[in-house]
C-alpha cells in the first residue's frame, strides 16, 4: 500500500500520507476512502472541483478534523492526529486559505505568536520581537512589510504572504498549503513559488491546492486529482484537457467562449477622473453589450474602482450614466441607476450564509415582489425560482439556507440577484476566484450571454488568462490609474502582464 | 453526544423544525415542564387561576421583550429600557393628571417620548457608530436623569397622580373574558410576526443582522433599518410603562428595573441569536412566560430572592450553552 523513494541511501517512506480516509459532514461524504501519499522533496498538487474533498484532505492530513474512517500515516508511522498540535509536533503545518491571522494585532506579534521574545519579568521584549520579525520577513525577501504594520491595513496579498511566513519560520517537514495562490498577484505567486521550491530543494514535502492550471504544471512534481471525495489518479505528466476531463468526468471543449460581437456604440458608463482612496484619476467608457476587462497587479486599485463605481467609497470625478450625470454616494443610488457589483469576497460582501437561497436572490427586488411592504410569498418563489431554472442553479431547494451550496453555486445566487433587478451595468470583481473548472466555464457563457443581451460587463479578474479571452477591451491599471488599455483580437495574458510589470518598473 | 443528539434531532427535522422552529418548540416545553414542576412542589400552581396570572405578568415582560427583540436581532442591545420605561410611567400620570380628556394627549406624548429616546439611540449608532452598549446605557442614564430631575426625585405635585380612569379600566378590563393586556399582547405577538416574517421591512432586519456590510451593498439601507428597530425598541418599553401604570395605578421611581435583565433573558430563552439575524418572536413570548413561570415556581418553594437570581443566571447560561452546542452540529 505504502509507497516508498529508493534513494542513494535506502528507503525512504512517504512524508505523509493518508489510507483509504472518510470524512462526512451532516449527510455528505466530503472524502470517501481516499488515499494519498506524497513524498519528501517533492511538491504535490492536489485538484479538483469545489466539494471535490480536497480542503478536508488537507484538514486531515493537518489533525485539524479527525476521520471516520481510514489512517494517517507520518514517515511510514500510523499517527492519530488529535489537533493541530499533534500535526505540528510531528512537522507537519497547514496554511490555510481563510486567513487566520489576528487583525488588529502587528505582524510581528502575529508571526511570533506563542513565541515572544520574553524579557525580564516574563514580559514580552517588544524590540527584540520586532528585530526577529524583521529578519524573519529579510530572510523571506519580503521586508517591503513592516513588522509594526497591523494586520488589517495590510492588502489580501500581504496577509497571505504573512500568513505563509508564519508557518515557514516553524521549519515544517511537510507544508500543507489550501489555495494558497487565490489572494496572491502575479509577482507574490512567483515569490511563494521561489520560496516553495527552496524547501523542495531542502527535502521538504509541499502539498497545495490550487485551481490555477499553469501555477499547478509550473510548480508541481506530481498532481493528484480527486473528484467526490476521492482520488481519481496521481500523474507526473498530464495535460490541461485530460486533467479537467478527470475533475469533472466530462469533457469541456473550447474551454473560453468568443466574447458576442458588439452590437451597440452606445456608451452606457463613463468615467472621468475618478479619484479618490487607492484612486487616481482613472477614466474609462463602457459601452452596451461590452465586456470590458480590468486587469494588472494585485492592490493596484481595481477593487476601489469597482467599490467607488458602486457609491460604496468616497470619490471625486464624473460619473455619466446612460448620457445623464449621475451622483453614486451609496449602492441603493446605484443600484437604481441599474448598476449591480458582485463582490470578490462572496462570504463576506456579498451573501447572507444562513439565509435561504430565495431571500437571497430577491433582496434587491423586494419592492417588485411586495405590496404595502408585505412580501407576496408566491410572487416571491415564482422570481426566485425561476432565477434558480435560467442559471441552473444546482440547490435542494428555495428555502435551503445559502451556505449549503457549492462556491459557484453561490456565485450564480450573487449574479441572479443582480439579474431579477435586471442591472444592465455588472460590474463583477474577481467573480471566478475560487470556483471550479465546470462552474467557471458556466460563468464564461453567462457573461457571454449577458453582453450578448446588451448588458455591459465591467470585469476584473486576478486571472489574466481569463481576461484575455474573454474580453473585448482590457485596462491595465496601476497605482490607481489606467495606464495601459489594450484591445481584442490578439490580446494574450502576457500582454497584460508585461503591461502591468513594465508600468510597474517604469515608476521604480 | 453528537449520536443521541442525532438520534433525537433528526425526527424533527424530518417534521419541518429547522433549529430556528425547534427553538420555539424548546421555550413552549420549557414553559409547559415549569408548570408540571409547579404543579408536583405546589399544588394548584397550574390552575387555569394561576397560569392566567402568570401569564399576565409575562405579557409586561414581553411587550419589552418585543422591542428588545428587533434591535438583537441585528446584533444590538438596548440597556436604555429601565428608564424609558420608567419615565414614560411618570409622564403619562403628569401629563395627565389621572384626568381621561387628558389622556389621549398623553398617550400620544408618552409614545412619542419612547420614540424619541429610541430615536436617539439609533441615530447615533448608525451615524455616529456608537456601539448600541455604550449609546444605550448612556440613554438610560440621560432617561433617569432627566425624570428624577423633572419630577423631583417623584415629589412634584402632579407625580401623584393616578393613571386616567380609561387607561386603567382598559388595563383591567377584558375582552371574550380574555384580559385586556393579554389580548393585546396577543395582537402585538401577531403583528410583531407579521412585520419579521413577511414583510420587506423584517426582511431587511434579517438581511442587516446577518451581515450588514453585505446587506448594504446589496442596497439595503442599513442605517434606516437600524434607526427604525431602536424607535420600535424606545416605543414598546414605553407602552410597557404605560401599561404597568396603568395595571398599578401610580407610577413609583425604580419600576422600569427588572425590565432590562428580564427582556434579555426572554430573547435569549426564546432563542434569538444574541449577535443577530436569526430567531422569532414567538419564540421570545414563549420566553416571557417561561421566564415568568420560573420566577414563580422559585417563589412557591419560598426561595429568597438572591437564589432567583443565581437561578435566573445559571438558566440563561445552560441555554446559551445548548444553542451554542446547536450552532457547533450544523
Amino acid at each position: 500500500m505504502s509507497e516508498a523513494t529508493q534513494t542513494a541511501g535506502g528507503v525512504v517512506p512517504p512524508a505523509v500520507e493518508g489510507i483509504r480516509l472518510a470524512k462526512a459532514f451532516g449527510g455528505v461524504q466530503a472524502v470517501d476512502s481516499a488515499t494519498f501519499s506524497a513524498r519528501p522533496g517533492e511538491v504535490h498538487a492536489l485538484v479538483g472541483e469545489n466539494g471535490a474533498g480536497k480542503s478536508t484532505l488537507i484538514k486531515l492530513l493537518g489533525g485539524r478534523l479527525r476521520p471516520d474512517a481510514g489512517e494517517v500515516r507520518a514517515a511510514g508511522r500510523k499517527v492519530e492526529l488529535h489537533g493541530a498540535d499533534d500535526a505540528h509536533a510531528l512537522g507537519i503545518w497547514t496554511v490555510f486559505q481563510e486567513l487566520t491571522l489576528l487583525p488588529w494585532m502587528t505582524v510581528a506579534e502575529n508571526l511570533l505568536i506563542r513565541r515572544e521574545p520574553r524579557g525580564r519579568l516574563g514580559l514580552i521584549d517588544r524590540d527584540r520581537m520586532v528585530g526577529e520579525a524583521d529578519r524573519v520577513l529579510t530572510w523571506l525577501g519580503i521586508d517591503h512589510i513592516d513588522p509594526r504594520a497591523l494586520i488589517e491595513d495590510l492588502s489580501l496579498a500581504q496577509r497571505q504572504m504573512v500568513e505563509i511566513a508564519r508557518v515557514i519560520i516553524q521549519d515544517p517537514s511537510t507544508l500543507l498549503l489550501d489555495e494558497p495562490t487565490s489572494s496572491l498577484g502575479e509577482k507574490e505567486v512567483a515569490w511563494l513559488f521561489e520560496l516553495i521550491q527552496g524547501l523542495r530543494a531542502d527535502g521538504k514535502c509541499i502539498i497545495f491546492t490550487s485551481h490555477r492550471w499553469n501555477e499547478i504544471t509550473s510548480i508541481a512534481d506530481r498532481i493528484t486529482i480527486f473528484r467526490n471525495g476521492a482520488e481519481v489518479g496521481t500523474f507526473t505528466e498530464i495535460d490541461e484537457d485530460r486533467a479537467v476531463t478527470l475533475m469533472t468526468g466530462r469533457q469541456l471543449e473550447a474551454f473560453y467562449p468568443q466574447p458576442p460581437a458588439r452590437a451597440h456604440d452606445r456608451a452606457v458608463l463613463e468615467v472621468e477622473e475618478l479619484a479618490g482612496e487607492g484612486l487616481r484619476n482613472a477614466s474609462l467608457t463602457l459601452h452596451a453589450s461590452e465586456i470590458l476587462g480590468v486587469g494588472g497587479l494585485a492592490g493596484h486599485g481595481h477593487r476601489e474602482l469597482f467599490f467607488s463605481l458602486f457609491g460604496a467609497q468616497a470619490h471625486s470625478g464624473r460619473i455619466v450614466v446612460d448620457g445623464r450625470p449621475a451622483r453614486i454616494r451609496s449602492p441603493r443610488d446605484a443600484a437604481r441607476l441599474g448598476m449591480a457589483l458582485v463582490p470578490e469576497d462572496r462570504k463576506t460582501e456579498g451573501l447572507l450564509l444562513p439565509l435561504s437561497v430565495r431571500a437571497n436572490l430577491t433582496l434587491a427586488v423586494l419592492p417588485a415582489v411586495s405590496s404595502l411592504g408585505l412580501i407576496g410569498g408566491a410572487r416571491e418563489r415564482g422570481l426566485a425560482q425561476g432565477m434558480v431554472d435560467a442559471l441552473k442553479i444546482r440547490t435542494p431547494g428555495l428555502g435551503n439556507p445559502v451556505r449549503q451550496l457549492s462556491g459557484g453555486n453561490q456565485q450564480k445566487v450573487l449574479l441572479g440577484r443582480w439579474l431579477l433587478a435586471d442591472s444592465r451595468i455588472l460590474l463583477l470583481y474577481d467573480v471566478t476566484r475560487g470556483v471550479d473548472v465546470a462552474t467557471k466555464h458556466e460563468i464564461y457563457e453567462l457573461m457571454m450571454r449577458l453582453a450578448g443581451e446588451g448588458r455591459a460587463l465591467l470585469y476584473y479578474s486576478s486571472d489574466a488568462e481569463e481576461l484575455a479571452h474573454l474580453c473585448h477591451r482590457v485596462l491595465v491599471m496601476r497605482e490607481g490609474r489606467i495606464a495601459a488599455e489594450l484591445s481584442a483580437p490578439g490580446i494574450t495574458a502576457e500582454d497584460i502582464v508585461t503591461a502591468a510589470v513594465r508600468e510597474s518598473r517604469a515608476a521604480d | 453526544m453528537a449520536k443521541w443528539n442525532a438520534a433525537l434531532l433528526q425526527p424533527l427535522e424530518r417534521a419541518g423544525l429547522n433549529r430556528d422552529r425547534r427553538r420555539i418548540l424548546y421555550a413552549f416545553l420549557a414553559a409547559i415542564l415549569l408548570f408540571a414542576v409547579g404543579e408536583i412542589v405546589h399544588p394548584g400552581f397550574a390552575s387555569p387561576g394561576s397560569i392566567g396570572a402568570i401569564v399576565m405578568v409575562a405579557s409586561f415582560v414581553g411587550l419589552v421583550a418585543a422591542g428588545q427583540t428587533f434591535v438583537v436581532l441585528i446584533g444590538g442591545i438596548d440597556l436604555s429600557v429601565p428608564w424609558v420605561l420608567n419615565g414614560a410611567s411618570i409622564l403619562l400620570v403628569t401629563s395627565s393628571l389621572g384626568q381621561d380628556d387628558r389622556a389621549p394627549w398623553a398617550l400620544l406624548l408618552t409614545l412619542g417620548m419612547g420614540a424619541a429616546a429610541g430615536l436617539v439611540n439609533g441615530v447615533a449608532i448608525a451615524f455616529l457608530g456608537v456601539p448600541a452598549v455604550v449609546m444605550t446605557l448612556a440613554m438610560n442614564g440621560i432617561m433617569e436623569g432627566l425624570t428624577l430631575g423633572l419630577s423631583g426625585g417623584l415629589t412634584c405635585g402632579a407625580c401623584a397622580s393616578y393613571a386616567p380612569p380609561v387607561v386603567a379600566d382598559a388595563v383591567h378590563g377584558s375582552l371574550f373574558g380574555i384580559p385586556s393586556a393579554l389580548v393585546l399582547w396577543l395582537v402585538v405577538i401577531a403583528l410583531v410576526s407579521l412585520l419579521l416574517s413577511f414583510t420587506t421591512f423584517g426582511r431587511r432586519t434579517y438581511a442587516t443582522g446577518n451581515n450588514p456590510h453585505a446587506s448594504y451593498l446589496a442596497g439595503v439601507n442599513v442605517r434606516l433599518i437600524t434607526i427604525l428597530l431602536y424607535v420600535l425598541s424606545g416605543l414598546f418599553a414605553a407602552l410597557a410603562g404605560i401599561l404597568l401604570v396603568g395595571f398599578g395605578g401610580q407610577a413609583s421611581l425604580g419600576m422600569g428595573d427588572p425590565y432590562l435583565f428580564q427582556s434579555i433573558a426572554a430573547v435569549v430563552i426564546g432563542g434569538v441569536y444574541m449577535l443577530g439575524g436569526r430567531g422569532h418572536y414567538l419564540g421570545v413570548a414563549a420566553g416571557a412566560v417561561t421566564l415568568v413561570a420560573l420566577v414563580s415556581v422559585l417563589l412557591a418553594m419560598n426561595m429568597p430572592d438572591y437564589g432567583r437570581n443565581i437561578i435566573y443566571g445559571i438558566v440563561i447560561l445552560l441555554l446559551l450553552l445548548l444553542y451554542g452546542r446547536e450552532e457547533a452540529e450544523d
